[in-house]
């Protein structure tokens, strides 16, 4: 786009010329610029330069009219004399820099208005003006410079001086620069003033030529042409791009007719012509869409434009004309497309409005322009590099074509000639022949480095594609560049760019777009001489999956690149190359030197391949052990399975494999193959060697060996690399893989081929590892955990470890103990929350109780002990062969629990040497925690006193165990524990202690009876205790206290500390009753004999108290009495129902049931079933007259 | 039949699994080997423009020059793309709609593995009389 002139790449600005007053025209222009759009101004300091103005103009045109031979020697009587061409070349730039649209004379007020000489002056100033403008249509404009603004104005000379003129009283102006204000309000004026002026005359000029376009006065298409160029131009002055557009489209198509009728010039220069001027049209028209933003449109005229000169070729000899001038215009419209500010939003909807021809998606952005442009450049340089090969007189292009210089018009190039004639020297321009312009084109031509060019634009390219992360395309641009890098011999910019393009085709796939670079990036390395990326490329080229046989490769008719076809006998070819190349054979060393590398035989060359390497289908190495752990010392078995997709057969020296555990690693050697005295520094001398009759890689093969290794150290064993010794020379390494984790080899897996297994075992292929674990030796010291039964909740359950050396010494030892809950779920559970249960952990270990007998040694060794909840570590002092040591365990249960002990030693069998490894023993033990005593408690009320507990109206039937008490009534209370372990148990105490200060003073608790306090309990045996309570206050929740007992084991230590355990007594209700029903009856009753049974009604409130109570008959009495009544107690007193009662039958007997109802309270009660029952002897006891006669 | 026609069935994973040279004849030699780059590189405007649209005939996606590419997008998005300099869309479509059948029969094969090439002669033989018929 630079190449062009400026005034074709910048819209036309209105042009006027002032005259005089230099001081002030500084300011105007200024003015000038600044407005919207904006005037450019040419300054004269006074009106004697006014024949600078136009005159060179004038000369010129003159002379070239006359000097001219192209117009003069035309024959053709049609074509006008001065039409020697279709556009001159500086017209524009006449336009916009020489000729005024208007001209402004600035006068001083008091040349006017003063002295009549000054006037006269002025006058003819003005008539020379004229003169000179006039012809031109050019404006005037009369400016009135005032001194101040109370100047005195002549009305007559102002008319004399409009006269003058012949203008308009509105282009006469005044201009005043004395005050600020004025000076502004001036500007303005003749700013606007200006701008009507310039807009009329531009408005003029274009309607003049518009009339001749469309008179067509004249046939000739090249003034059509040049007469639509010109109003397109003055249109572009006034602004209105809409007709400018419409000037040049039309333009443009009158030349497009022109191609096959114009006769004016030599073929060759009428082509080229026409082509040029066709390039600044469609530049135009370009410009003018994309600046109002029509993208599509533009896109879419850049097709018409391209279509239909593409096949514009001109001779085919000189085609390179043609593909400079496609190139052009791509570059020139991807300049602009990167210029502009228009931007698609929608492709998809684009597609759909244009059905002529759909546009894609890229070819809305410059990159795809670019490309093309470089593409057609590439075109260019290989036409020219034909041409130039084929003619022999290249020199004498350079000596002839000197003086060519473009001619007057657009696209005309003509030879400057020196003539002497009369007047002295001068320049004429001569035109030329069609051979002298092509020496001329190509000698210029041979100047430009198009590579470089073709580089910049596809760089250009790659970098947009790049950016709109289409990285296809941008490969396809890497590639390009690549190439155009490798023409020009720079191997290094060449080798980054096919890199860039081959990671893309190795990662998509692409195998024979990845052959093509592959050949190109070999060609590159060869030639840098790096030997080692020769080898590698070359191995990746040969183990592509290129099966065709076809010697055409897969495309026919194909220029191949360096790689040459993508077929399987290039393939081979190749691997022939490399192969002879890195591992010759001794009778051929001294030959190589074919592909132009010289194999020291110093040099080794060593490749690596790891698990993402493009060479894994050259050695792919799948190691798999049978067993997954294995002892040590003990062989084990392991199948190594190598692959190669090489297209010919390997042989392999000698193989070594590697490990973790260097003292594995073994060499297996081909025993066809002679010894190569340089050994490997990663094999031990004195390591496993294993011989193999032969050792060769059929292509699509596993090689599958099996060997037996074994290994000393314990831990993981794992394979890490095999290593493929081909020659003296010539190593591959490649990653060991396990055959359970191999993937597939990207490019070889969507191929036909025969797939196998690497191992024969199909389990061992697809759960192979390439590591095992070595197990530890065999520990050779016991620990043994001697348990003593089941635990018992509370106590410290004390349980020994006793370490004892059998073979091995122990040193560094260390024992680690753990309490782990059986059922899962942790020792502890959040969820209780029992007091006892605060400290979290049911079960924890309380103290370790080292080492009995061996105190010094302890002390010497520094002992560690770390002791937790749950988790113990102690070290174990160092033992000698045959040596025990103890220590104990202190458990302590809170709940019942099964728990299990874990316990494990750690130490190194052979002192404190750096290298051996720590041996270890585990133990474990579940140990059961119960708990020793059941403990429960019951009540129970006064003997035959029922009272009407109003909290249970209904009461039970046998309601001993009751939780409401009577206030200050003497009620009972059982406490009983029972030894529920398999363990004899001595209980020390049981006491009843209040938990705080209220207890005590709400009841009164007594110990009952005097029964011992202490006793042995045997298994399943149960203690019990009586206590009586008195409740002094009413309350609801009478707290007890809790029960205390004191234990331990029997047979036990007597200075052991007895175990203390607490049950907690529930709390009970405690209130006043409002009546209570006593039942007086005698002990006993003698069948048949009648006895007297009364029931009392006490009331003990202080209101009358009404009662119905209801006696049932009981079958084994007969009774007498009222069964059923109502009686009203008076207050604090009694009322006594009396019965008598004959007994019928004998034993334990149910007296009638008395039912007592209390109306206040709607309340019924009955007394219990074991209060209200007499035994019934058949005849008087004997025993107390027995004992009555004794006495 | 047209000078120049490239041919290639690209599977779901972006890899080629057939490629047939079909053209008439190569009048530009210089340009035949760039035919698979420009195919590959046309992948780009595949991608996006697959998924605005129902339609599996995608039409001209990519433009070189004279030379256009042609895409069809099956159901399982295999794209079978055509490089060609013919204006003939009826008959590429055509063309498109037999191939994809004759690729349907070898995805019927229960020895084929879907997205593995494509060896099989009688496609081959197939598909290239197709391009004679339609190109």
């Amino acid at each position: 786009m630079e190449e062009y002139p400026e005034e074709l790449r910048t819209p036309p600005v209105s042009l006027v010329a002032l005259f005089g007053y230099s001081e002030l025209q500084a300011s105007i222009t200024k003015h000038l610029h600044s407005q919207q759009p904006p005037i450019n101004a040419l300054a004269f300091p006074d009106l004697s330069h006014i024949s600078l103005l136009l005159a060179h103009d004038d000369q010129i045109s003159r002379a070239s009219s006359f000097r001219d031979p192209l117009s003069v020697s035309d024959s053709s009587p049609t074509v006008p004399s001065r039409c020697g061409g279709i556009l001159k070349r500086d017209w524009l730039l006449k336009h916009r820099t020489k000729v005024p649209a208007l001209v402004a004379a600035f006068f001083p007020s008091h040349h006017i208005f003063g002295d009549p000489t000054q006037w006269l002056q002025v006058c003819s100033d003005l008539d020379s003006l004229k003169s000179v403008i006039r012809p031109k249509n050019i404006k005037l404009v009369v400016v009135v410079v005032q001194s101040s603004p109370q100047e005195e104005l002549s009305e007559d000379r102002l008319v004399a001086l409009r006269k003058r003129a012949e203008l308009d009283s509105k282009y006469v102006l005044f201009f005043n620069s004395s005050i600020d204000s004025e000076l502004s309000v001036s500007l303005s004026r003749i700013a606007s003033a200006f701008a009507e002026l310039a807009l009329a005359y531009y408005k003029e000029e274009g309607r003049r030529i518009k009339s001749r376009v469309e008179r067509r006065s004249s046939n000739s298409p090249d003034l059509n042409v040049r007469y639509c160029f010109k109003v397109a131009v003055y249109a572009e002055f006034r602004r209105d791009w809409g007709e400018a557009l419409k000037f040049y489209e039309d333009a443009y198509h009158s030349l497009h007719e022109m191609i096959g009728t114009s006769t004016r010039l030599p073929a060759i220069q009428r082509l080229v012509e026409i082509k040029t001027i066709a390039e600044q049209l469609h530049f135009k028209i370009s410009t003018l869409l994309l600046h109002g933003g029509k993208l599509i449109e533009a896109v879419t005229w850049f097709h018409q434009h391209k279509a239909s000169y593409e096949k514009v070729v001109g001779s085919t000899e000189f085609i390179f004309l043609h593909w400079d001038w496609m190139s052009r215009q791509f570059l020139v419209f991807a300049e602009l497309l990167e210029t502009s500010s228009a931007t698609v939003q929608s492709f998809s909807s684009l597609n759909q409005e244009t059905a002529d021809i759909s546009l894609t998606e890229f070819e809305f952005y410059p990159a795809y322009y670019f490309q093309l442009a470089a593409h057609y450049l590439k075109d260019k340089k290989c036409a020219l590099e034909l041409l130039l090969s084929m003619s022999e007189t290249a020199q004498e292009i350079d000596s002839c074509s000197e003086s060519i210089t473009p001619s007057l018009y657009v696209g005309q190039f003509a030879q400057l000639c020196e003539t002497r004639e009369e007047k002295g020297e001068s320049l004429t321009l001569h035109s030329i022949t069609d051979e002298e312009y092509t020496r001329f084109t190509i000698s210029e031509a041979k100047r430009f480095q198009d590579s470089y060019e073709i580089i910049a634009w596809l760089k250009r390219s790659y970098d947009s594609f790049t950016n709109l992360k289409a990285r296809r395309m941008a490969a396809l641009c890497a590639f390009e560049v690549a190439r155009e890098y490798f023409d020009l011999a720079d191997l290094n910019n060449a080798k980054f760019f096919f890199n860039i393009a081959a990671s893309l085709f190795r990662q998509e796939g692409w195998v024979t777009l990845l052959w093509e670079v592959l050949g190109y990036l070999r060609e590159c390395s060869r030639n840098l001489g790096a030997l080692k990326d020769f080898v590698e490329l070359s191995l990746e080229m040969v183990t592509l999956p290129v099966t065709s046989y076809d010697d055409s490769g897969n495309l026919r008719n194909k220029n191949y690149g360096p790689g040459g076809p993508a077929t399987f006998s290039r393939r081979e070819s190749i691997h022939r190359e490399i192969f002879t190349l890195v591992c010759p054979e001794a009778e051929l060393l001294s030959s190589t030197g074919g592909s132009g590398f010289n194999l020291a035989t110093d040099s080794p060359l060593h490749l690596e391949i790891d698990l993402v390497s493009p060479l894994r289908p050259v050695l792919l190495a799948s190691v798999a052990f049978h067993e997954q752990i294995i002892k040590p010392h003990a062989m084990c078995s392991i199948t190594l399975s190598l692959l190669s997709h090489l297209p010919i057969p390997v042989e392999i020296d000698h193989l070594e494999v590697q490990f973790n555990q260097s003292t594995c690693n073994f060499v297996i050697r081909n025993s066809q193959r002679p010894l190569w005295a340089s050994s490997s520094n990663t094999v031990e001398s004195g390591s496993q060697v294993e011989n193999e009759p032969s050792l060769v890689l059929v292509p699509n093969n596993w090689l599958r060996l099996t060997y037996a290794i074994n290994s000393e150290q314990s831990g993981k064993l794992e394979c890490l690399s095999v290593l493929a010794k081909l020659g003296p020379l010539f190593t591959i390494s490649s990653r060991a893989e396990s055959p359970a984790a191999m993937e597939d080899l990207s490019l070889w897996k969507h191929e036909n081929r025969v797939e196998s297994l690497p191992t024969k075992d199909p389990v061992l292929a697809v759960f192979g590892q390439k590591a095992t674990q070595v197990d530890e030796p065999e520990p050779q010291v016991d620990v043994s955990l001697g348990a003593s039964g089941p635990a018992l909740v509370g106590e410290d359950f004390t349980m020994p470890i006793v370490v004892t050396s059998k073979g091995h010494a122990v040193y560094n030892g260390e024992l680690k103990i753990n309490l782990v809950d059986v059922g899962g779920g942790g020792l502890f559970s959040p969820r209780e929350t029992e007091p006892f249960s605060l400290e979290s952990h049911h079960v924890e270990i309380c103290g370790i109780d080292g080492a009995e007998g061996n105190d010094e040694s302890e002390s010497e060794t520094g002992n560690i002990k770390k002791i937790q909840q749950s988790f113990g570590l102690v070290s174990v002092p160092d033992l000698k062969e045959g040596e025990s040591w103890t220590c104990k365990l202190e458990i302590k249960w809170h709940r019942p629990k099964p728990v299990m002990l874990f316990v494990s030693l750690g130490y190194l069998p052979h002192g404190s040497e750096a290298n051996t490894q720590k041996v270890h023993i585990h133990k474990s033990l579940q140990i059961e925690g119960k708990m020793p005593l059941l403990i429960s408690n019951r009540f129970m009320l006064p003997y035959r006193r029922d009272h009407l507990l109003l909290n249970r109206i209904k009461p039970a039937p046998d309601s001993e165990d009751m939780s409401s008490l009577p206030l200050n009534e003497k009620s009972v209370l059982v406490v009983s524990a029972k030894n529920c372990s398999e363990i004899a148990l001595k209980l020390v105490s049981m006491s009843i202690k209040f938990d705080d200060e209220q207890g005590e003073t709400s009841c009164l608790i007594q110990q009952g009876g005097d029964s011992p306090s202490s006793a042995n309990l045997a298994p399943g045996e149960e203690f019990k205790k009586v206590f009586t309570v008195i409740p002094t206050t009413r309350t609801s929740k009478l707290g007890l206290g809790s029960v205390h007992l004191k234990w331990r084991r029997e047979g036990g230590n007597i200075t052991e500390a007895c175990v203390s355990t607490k049950h907690k007594l529930p709390e009970v209700n405690v209130e006043a009753s409002p009546l209570v029903m006593s039942l007086n009856c005698p002990p006993y009753a003698i069948l048949g004999e009648p006895f007297t049974c009364a029931v009392r009604i006490c009331n003990q409130t202080q209101l009358l108290q009404e009662a119905k109570f209801a006696m049932a008959d009981a079958q084994s009495f007969v009774l007498s009495g009222s069964h059923s009544n109502t009686v009203s107690v008076l207050p604090k007193s009694e009322h006594v129902l009396s019965y008598k009662l004959v007994p019928l039958t004998c034993g334990e007997q149910q007296l009638p049931k008395i039912t007592l109802t209390s109306v206040r309270y709607s309340a019924e009660f009955q007394p219990s079933a074991v209060a209200s029952s007499v035994f019934v002897f058949p005849s008087a006891p004997h025993a107390e007259k027995a004992n009555s006669a004794a006495k | 039949m047209a000078n120049t026609a490239c041919f290639i069935i690209v599977g779901r994973n972006d890899i080629p699994i057939y490629e047939a040279e079909v053209g008439s004849a190569a009048k530009r030699e210089d340009a035949a080997q760039l035919h698979q780059f420009i195919l590959h590189a046309a992948l780009d405007v595949v991608q996006d423009l697959a998924w605005t649209t129902s339609a599996m005939f995608l039409k001209s996606v990519d433009r070189f020059n004279d030379l256009v590419v042609s895409v069809y997008v099956t159901a399982g998005h295999t794209r079978l793309m055509l490089l060609h300099d013919s204006r003939n869309e009826d008959g590429i479509k055509s063309f498109f709609q037999e191939v994809h059948e004759l690729y349907i029969k070898i995805l019927l094969n229960p020895l084929y593995l879907p997205g593995s090439r494509i060896t099989s002669t009688h496609f081959d033989t197939k598909v290239r009389a197709l391009a004679r018929k339609y190109l």
